[in-house]
């Protein structure tokens, strides 16, 4: 068991934090999504033993949150989402006194850096200075840091934040190979939706101190079997008229030939090809539309949304 | 992302206790310290300075034997023979190995250790608190009070380095003089501390003095780093500590003749007294008057580490680990 | 429970139907890089780069390094060009004119953090150069816009990332600018203020602003737009919609996943034709690489038609912006 949480709650003064929260997650890669405010960094400084909850009681990996604070931090590396460096170090040396701090010894500290740094691709950068890092190469090395004592778990905040498409791609892919081929727990805390998707199997909402669900996505999002997502080219009003009169109704459409449509019972898809032939146009694209992350976040955050509470 | 065949590898390893995480944090500020040019100018100051003790000592000697050298002439002053012989003397005798040589040694070293302290603050601590590194200490399991011991064991080997060991060099000079050492067995016990060649007390007068010195300035330089990170406010804050309390506190007592305690306010005063009760100086003998007693320097001194501690522990809680 | 898409769309419906990036041009674009390099000491920032930008929302996408933001700051007339010029409704953009018709919102997060962001946005309402009232009035409608109205009045240096980057939006958008520069204006919003910034951009764009957005979240990006340029090693590799890009890359043809009952049938067929270039089959699905897509799905919906065929999943793999990027700007 990774992580269980019997109502925990917080206090900041008068202002409540988290309300109650209770989870059970298996070890796994799981996501943490909520709106900012919700009480994600809180939920994370309580987790790695930095804060004590101001009531209720919980076990990560084995361990109590109110007691074993260094242990956690053992047990769990963190990857901050803020530039947290040591200025005047070079790379394998900053990488090298995190696994000191660690409790590592000298010398395996040292080497165990260079593993990990050659692991995450930063070659001769290393021996520059950290203030010469580029975007991409500081979350690799604040990865590196989170990983030099091969820790259970990680935890990640939003690790591929100003990086570019393809570091992006690169870290995703590493996130989900220490998941899968080295075992390790992660929890990812992230805005971006589609990290999630990639990365996590399961996912938890929060909300206002509040967890709304979790468990694995493919679960939580619900299968509509009578909605579309079509793509016409140059789709014009007569081509959606016909649609409509044939009872599909027409959700969504950007303007640029996405169309999202909710069909009657008993449609065949043929029929989108028949109308499209009609009109002279193509039909690019045709899906089921499921619901994706998005709107779940959406309908979740929508449904329990206690105040008009506006997050940022 | 890396050569297919070069695979994650486990780590499996036994893992220290918090405690023996203080060095490194030390060691690495030390390090990023060691590697700034103006250090080792600085400390070749200092270097200067242990080395004038050393030779002085042989050099006024030879010069108190050669009564031809007291003819001098210095601008318009001409000092007589008697007044030249009488400075040779008197310069000999602080410079003798006593406990004299070595709170005159500390005293003018000190200068140059605030002055050092001054311009390695920034790098020592408040680099941490300027470019936000303290998230990366206080998310490791270490709680912040390795952290804080971590910087001040920094700063204290900076200042035992700078005035301790090169003190040690002199006491050593000076008890190894009279070559009885290697005969006799109680030698260290034997002799007293007014003069050379010295003993037991005198040594523990000596490291007293510069644990005194290195646990205050380490204390006051992490907070007060810590609360200004930059290094000219630091400079500002750091000089007008010493230099500026210490007129106020000479202001106050012998301009206006208030009561005496007021020179407590002066730090580096209230240092070196406690430092010379280490050395057992005779509380009558310190210039300039009035002076408070031991005990309440050492009491203000207590005061001051005990508020900076509080200020440090509060200044270390407030940062946030997770953002 | 309202469907979000339903209530979204309704007033939609009710206007024109292609709502956001209108494709009339009007004649003068918005803003006009003619030949423009600069560099940095002998650092090249941009070399040659030529863009003409009417009302709509742009991308602007390429990897770290490409020039993104030296074109942004040479639009937003913080840098002079070395070579060329660049025009921001007909002005210089250098001068003083061309800057009431711009906004820019960088990437930059510093404020003066005591002050509160209503106060801020009221002091760059004052730079912009209205008098009190009026200043005060315009920094109101614009936290209005980007719903900060509500929580202004607190101190910047409590605000999360999200809130900092609505104020910056916020003094963008002061003085009703024709051009807007955004340079990641999404990053560090949480999902529902990012669905929430999407339609203040559309809006905007609907309201004949123009919009140089760049940013990284490629996702976001082509939830606004397909109109894009794509900028590598200081030069604008492509401009135009997604499709039109996608088309000039003639030597990578299209990958096509079509899921369907009778895959076998379809892949029978398929084969016979000469836009198939080669063709994978898996158990209910077929994936396709095709030439020459608009004859392909032409004669694919024809296909469909005759052979009675039911397709439960039609995409085109690699056309998303990420994928046209990865194919132009890598190394073959």
């Amino acid at each position: 068991m990774f992580i269980q949480l019997d109502h925990i709650s917080h206090w900041y003064g008068k202002h409540q934090a988290l309300r109650d929260v209770s989870l059970e997650l298996e070890s796994g890669r799981i996501g943490l999504l909520g709106p900012n405010g919700a009480g994600k960094s809180t939920l994370m400084k309580i987790l790695l033993g930095l804060l004590p909850p101001s009531s209720g009681t919980g076990q990560v990996l084995g361990r109590d949150l109110l007691h074993a604070g260094i242990e956690l931090r053992r047990l769990i590396g963190y990857m901050p989402e803020a530039d947290a460096l040591v200025s005047g170090l070079r790379g394998a040396d900053y990488v090298a006194l995190a696994g000191e701090l660690y409790g590592m010894p000298r010398k395996q500290a040292l080497r165990r850096a260079h593993e990990v740094l050659t692991y995450l691709d930063l070659g001769e950068a290393r021996y520059r200075r950290l203030e010469e890092y580029s975007t991409g190469m500081k979350q690799r090395l604040k990865l590196a840091q989170a990983l030099v004592h091969d820790p259970p778990a990680l935890l990640l905040d939003e690790p591929t934040s100003g990086m570019d498409p393809a570091g992006r791609e690169a870290m995703l892919d590493l996130l989900v190979r220490l998941g899968q081929d080295h075992g390790k727990a992660m929890l990812l805390s992230t805005h971006l939706l589609g990290d999630i998707e990639r990365v996590c199997d399961a996912v938890v909402i929060l909300h206002e101190g509040r967890v709304l669900c979790h468990g694995p996505v493919h679960e939580l999002c619900r299968r509509r079997q009578n909605r579309y997502r079509l793509l016409v080219q140059e789709a014009n009003e007569a081509f959606l008229d016909e649609l409509r009169l044939e009872g599909v109704q027409v959700l969504n459409d950007n303007g640029r030939g996405e169309l999202r449509v909710a069909v009657p019972p008993g449609w065949t898809t043929r029929a989108f090809f028949v109308l499209a032939d009609h009109h002279s146009l193509v039909v690019r694209g045709l899906q089921v539309d499921d619901e994706d992350l998005e709107e779940l976040f959406h309908r979740m955050v929508t449904e329990n949304g206690t105040s008009a509470n506006r997050p940022a | 992302m890396t050569a297919p065949l070069l695979h994650y590898r486990a780590w499996q390893g036994e893992f220290r206790r918090p405690i023996c995480s203080v060095w490194p944090i030390a060691r690495v500020a030390l390090c990023v310290l060691l590697r700034r040019k103006l250090f080792w100018v600085l400390y070749s100051f200092a270097m200067l300075l242990f080395l004038m003790f050393f030779f002085g000592y042989y050099l006024f000697a030879w010069a108190e034997s050669r009564p031809e050298l007291a003819k001098i002439q210095i601008g318009k002053a001409n000092p007589s023979q008697q007044q030249v012989q009488e400075f040779f003397r008197k310069t000999r005798g602080i410079l003798n190995g006593g406990q004299d040589t070595f709170s005159v040694f500390f005293s003018y070293q000190g200068a140059m250790v605030i002055v050092t302290l001054a311009l390695a603050g920034s790098t020592l601590v408040g680099g941490d608190f300027a470019s936000r590194g303290l998230p990366f200490y206080l998310a490791k399991p270490i709680s912040r009070w390795h952290y804080i011991g971590g910087k001040c064991l920094a700063v204290a080997v900076v200042v035992m380095l700078m005035t301790t060991v090169p003190a040690l060099g002199l006491y050593g000079q000076h008890a190894f003089d009279d070559w009885e050492y290697a005969v006799n067995p109680d030698y260290f016990l034997d002799y007293g501390l007014s003069r050379s060649p010295a003993g037991l007390p005198l040594l523990l007068g000596v490291l007293g003095h510069g644990c005194i010195f290195a646990v205050v300035l380490s204390l006051l330089l992490v907070a007060t780093a810590s609360w200004m990170r930059r290094t000219i406010p630091l400079i500002m804050v750091w000089m007008s500590l010493f230099f500026f309390l210490r007129l106020v506190a000479r202001l106050l007592v012998e301009g206006l003749k208030y009561d005496v305690r007021w020179r407590l306010l002066d730090l580096w005063n209230d240092m070196c007294l406690v430092g010379q009760w280490c050395l057992s100086i005779d509380h009558e003998g310190i210039r300039p008057l009035p002076q408070p007693e031991y005990w309440e320097a050492g009491v203000a001194l207590a005061g001051v580490c005990i508020a900076c501690l509080i200020y440090l522990s509060r200044r270390t809680r407030a940062v946030e680990v997770v953002r | 429970m309202p469907d979000l898409l339903e209530s979204a769309d309704a007033s939609r419906r009710s206007g024109a139907l292609t709502a956001s990036p209108p494709i009339p041009r009007p004649a003068s674009p918005i803003l006009l890089c003619e030949h423009v390099s600069k560099w940095y000491g002998p650092v090249i920032g941009i070399n040659q780069v030529s863009l003409e930008l009417r009302p709509g929302i742009t991308g602007l996408v390429g990897h770290n390094g490409s020039g993104k933001t030296t074109l942004l700051r040479l639009a937003a007339g913080q840098l002079r060009p070395d070579l060329g010029r660049v025009q921001i409704a007909g002005q210089d953009a250098w001068s003083p004119e061309a800057k009431r018709h711009l906004g820019y919102c960088p990437e930059l997060d510093r404020f003066y953090e005591e002050m509160s962001g209503r106060r801020f946005v009221e002091s760059m309402a004052q730079l912009c150069g209205y008098a009190r009232r009026e200043a005060l009035r315009r920094a109101a409608v614009a936290l209005e816009r980007v719903g900060m109205i509500d929580r202004a009045h607190r101190p910047l240096a409590g605000y999360s990332k999200g809130m900092r980057q609505r104020i910056k939006l916020a003094q963008a958008l002061l003085h009703d600018p024709a051009l807007l520069l955004l340079d990641e204006p999404l990053s560090g919003i949480d999902p529902i203020g990012r669905r929430e910034s999407v339609e203040l951009f559309l809006e905007l764009a609907r309201q004949g602003k123009c919009l140089l957005i760049s940013s990284h979240e490629l996702e976001e990006l082509e939830k606004l737009t397909d109109h894009v340029a794509i900028m590598a090693a200081g030069r604008v590799a492509a401009v135009g919609t997604l499709g039109q890009i996608r088309e000039l890359l003639d030597d990578q043809p299209l990958s096509i996943c079509i899921r369907c009952e009778q895959a076998l049938t379809l892949a029978t067929r398929l084969l016979e034709w000469d836009e198939v270039v080669g063709l994978d089959r898996y158990d209910h699905a077929v994936v396709v690489r095709a030439r020459n897509p608009r004859r392909f799905f032409q004669r694919l919906g024809q296909l469909v038609i005759e052979e009675d065929l039911d397709i439960r999943h039609l995409e085109t793999l690699d056309e998303s912006t990420q994928d046209v990027l990865g194919y132009l700007l890598t190394k073959r």
